[in-house]
């Protein structure tokens, strides 16, 4: 039995391991960038990786394979799965089978352009293709045998990603297709969406999409009460809890940006209807002195312009994930998105999935995410159904745990479409075996 | 191209901005409030604007590949008829991948009858429960009040003249 390679083929980043471990050896950037200094594409560094290697990243060119969540230039997933199987897992893949994840609704001609890369171009000796809802229902159920997830086996996955977000209610290990819905707004959209706000109100960062990223990740949360956050923004001086700098990096001392002050960055925890936030905000006391060691440290330096504010933006980037609205978009937020999925499904299985709810992907990392999520999606469902929401430990990875379960099942073998299968009988007739 | 005649009473210094393709073809539309906002949108996904271009130019220029052997060979065998830039432009355009929406267009999943899920189906549909709060686009808090040329939000005189001076009719991608 040939061993089997687990890819969480993303947009924003790809998972890549060997099935049956629970963490995938490799996350890397799907993508290629160009910096300033150099004439060629290169390849991007695994981020999990001892970050040894310096990169510069600063006004870097990308492109990425994937656009709008779906695989549009095979060419380039290829250059950087190339690398990926030989430099960084250090695999042959004709001796190895793959268990890809696709997006939901994949367009039959992307189809089959991934077939022939998997098959024609790396000569993997079988392919399964799985959706990510039913992997990431799949971790979870295995994770808590005793919980209703499992027990009932059904669950309602709602996935932030790069691309795009979507509710997927998920019944006896599949997806239920007719179902499913979907915002057209992820990571990528709100990287975007803070750039073009930054660079209007304060400095031009259109080309540092990677700086921008980072940024995001760390400043961004989701706030519980806008009206209530905005008046606060307004204020001066120490009174507005959310103002807080970020440093960009001067090449010479800093190579990566950073939080001015990140004590200050959390003071928004603070707040009144924070309260289940208070036990983090103690722990957070006690590491204080180093923290101010190494702000007092950094604030020696002085930065006169490499650097700017933020304030509402920290809150209101988020917030267009639960009103697309705002932006012009004609789309429903995602509480009404989750009802909407939940009400395609059979009313006997609307409480169960309502009582499952498990949110994944990396744009569910703002802080406060699932509390929005709860309060915006109480008033919506019915007063007799509960809404409970489960938070995966690592959001990011857990398509590719599920995906790493599936591949260790003894069946999985059985399941997969061989080389020859594919010889035979062309792509679109081995696809009919994966139920969509 | 330039939007001056839409807006005959503001002076303008002769030399040329630079617009968007596609705004300024928002801009000659009688819609163009739409179009610019959906332009806007089709912006949020974008990675380096104008990257693709850029590179299959490079590419064709310096490094030699199989493909171009081939067309180098093809070109010297032909002798003296040269290719066209024409010609050459569409070459390009064959080789660039082409984008989500171009394929899903190919795909015509409209043509599928209304009870297979695809796609278009997939996509939550318009709001119910609430409706689009404004923000300035300035500042970033809530507004009152809409640019009369542009459609764009303001909440203060100081956002105004702001709004007026950087961003009014400026659609510069």
């Amino acid at each position: 039995m040939s061993k089997v390679i687990v890819v969480d083929n993303g947009g924003g980043l790809i998972k890549a391991g060997q099935g049956g471990e629970r963490d995938p050896t490799t996350i890397l950037p799907n993508c290629m960038y160009r910096p300033l200094s150099s004439k060629k594409f290169q390849h991007c560094h695994p981020i999990n990786a001892t970050a040894t290697v310096t990169e510069d990243l600063t006004s870097a060119s990308i492109r990425r394979p994937i656009d709008r969540g779906y695989l549009i230039n095979p060419d380039l997933q290829r250059d950087i799965w190339a690398h990926l199987f030989s430099n960084l897992l250090r695999i042959n893949p004709t001796h190895h089978s793959l268990l890809l994840t696709e997006p939901l609704f994949t367009l039959p001609s992307i189809q089959r352009s991934t077939d022939e890369l998997v098959f024609e171009d790396f000569n993997f000796t079988s392919l399964f293709v799985a959706d990510s809802p039913s992997l990431v229902h799949l971790y979870e159920a295995s994770r808590r045998p005793y919980s209703l997830i499992s027990k009932a086996q059904s669950s309602l996955v709602l996935d932030c990603g790069f691309s795009f977000s979507h509710a997927a209610p998920v019944f006896q290990n599949f997806t239920i297709n007719y179902g499913v819905k979907r915002i057209d707004l992820g990571g990528k959209a709100l990287t975007n969406y803070l750039k073009e706000l930054v660079s209007y109100r304060s400095l031009n960062v259109m080309d540092e999409t990677f700086l921008i990223d980072e940024v995001k990740e760390k400043l961004c949360f989701v706030s519980l009460d806008v009206p209530r956050d905005l008046q606060i923004a307004r204020k001066t001086g120490k009174d507005n809890l959310f103002r807080c700098t970020y440093v960009l990096p001067d090449g010479v001392t800093h190579m990566k940006g950073f939080v001015k002050d990140p004590q200050a960055a959390r003071r928004y925890l603070s707040l009144p209807d924070g309260a289940t936030h208070r036990p983090l905000e103690i722990e957070t006391d006690m590491d204080q002195p180093e923290v101010i060691e190494i702000a007092e440290d950094r604030k020696k330096v002085d930065f006169t312009k490499n650097e700017f504010d933020l304030t509402n933006e920290r809150f209101l980037v988020p917030e267009m994930i639960f009103h697309p609205a705002d932006l012009g978009m004609n789309q429903a937020g995602l509480a009404e998105c989750v009802v909407r999925a939940v009400n395609a499904c059979h009313p006997h299985l609307h409480p169960v999935l309502y009582e499952s709810i498990i949110l994944t992907g990396g744009s569910t990392l703002f802080p406060q995410f699932a509390q929005r999520l709860e309060m915006e999606l109480r008033p919506l469902v019915p007063d007799n159904y509960q809404v409970k929401i489960t938070t995966q430990e690592d959001p990011i990875l857990g398509v590719w745990r599920g995906g790493s379960l599936l591949a260790s099942s003894p069946d999985f073998e059985a399941m997969c479409v061989t080389k020859a299968d594919y010889e035979e009988q062309g792509s679109a007739r081995c696809r009919r075996r994966f139920f969509h | 191209m330039e939007d001056d005649s839409s807006n005959p009473f503001r002076r303008m210094s002769s030399r040329t901005r630079k617009v968007a393709s596609k705004m300024a073809a928002a801009l000659a539309s009688t819609d163009n409030r739409t179009q610019a906002a959906l332009a806007r949108l089709d912006a949020l996904e974008n990675d380096n604007v104008g990257i693709e271009t850029v590179e299959i130019n490079s590419n064709d220029e310096d490094s030699f590949d199989d493909d171009d052997q081939v067309y180098l060979q093809k070109k010297q065998s032909k002798g003296s008829k040269r290719k066209t830039r024409q010609a050459k432009a569409l070459e390009n355009a064959r080789k660039a991948p082409r984008t989500f929406l171009e394929l899903l267009h190919e795909a015509n999943l409209e043509s599928l009858p209304s009870h297979v899920p695809s796609y278009l189906r997939a996509a939550v549909g318009p709001p119910n429960s609430s409706s689009r709060r404004r923000f300035c686009s300035v500042c970033g808090f809530t507004s009152n009040y809409t640019c009369v040329k542009c459609g764009m939000r303001f909440c203060s005189r100081r956002c105004q003249s702001i709004h007026n001076d950087t961003r009014c009719q400026k659609f510069v991608a």
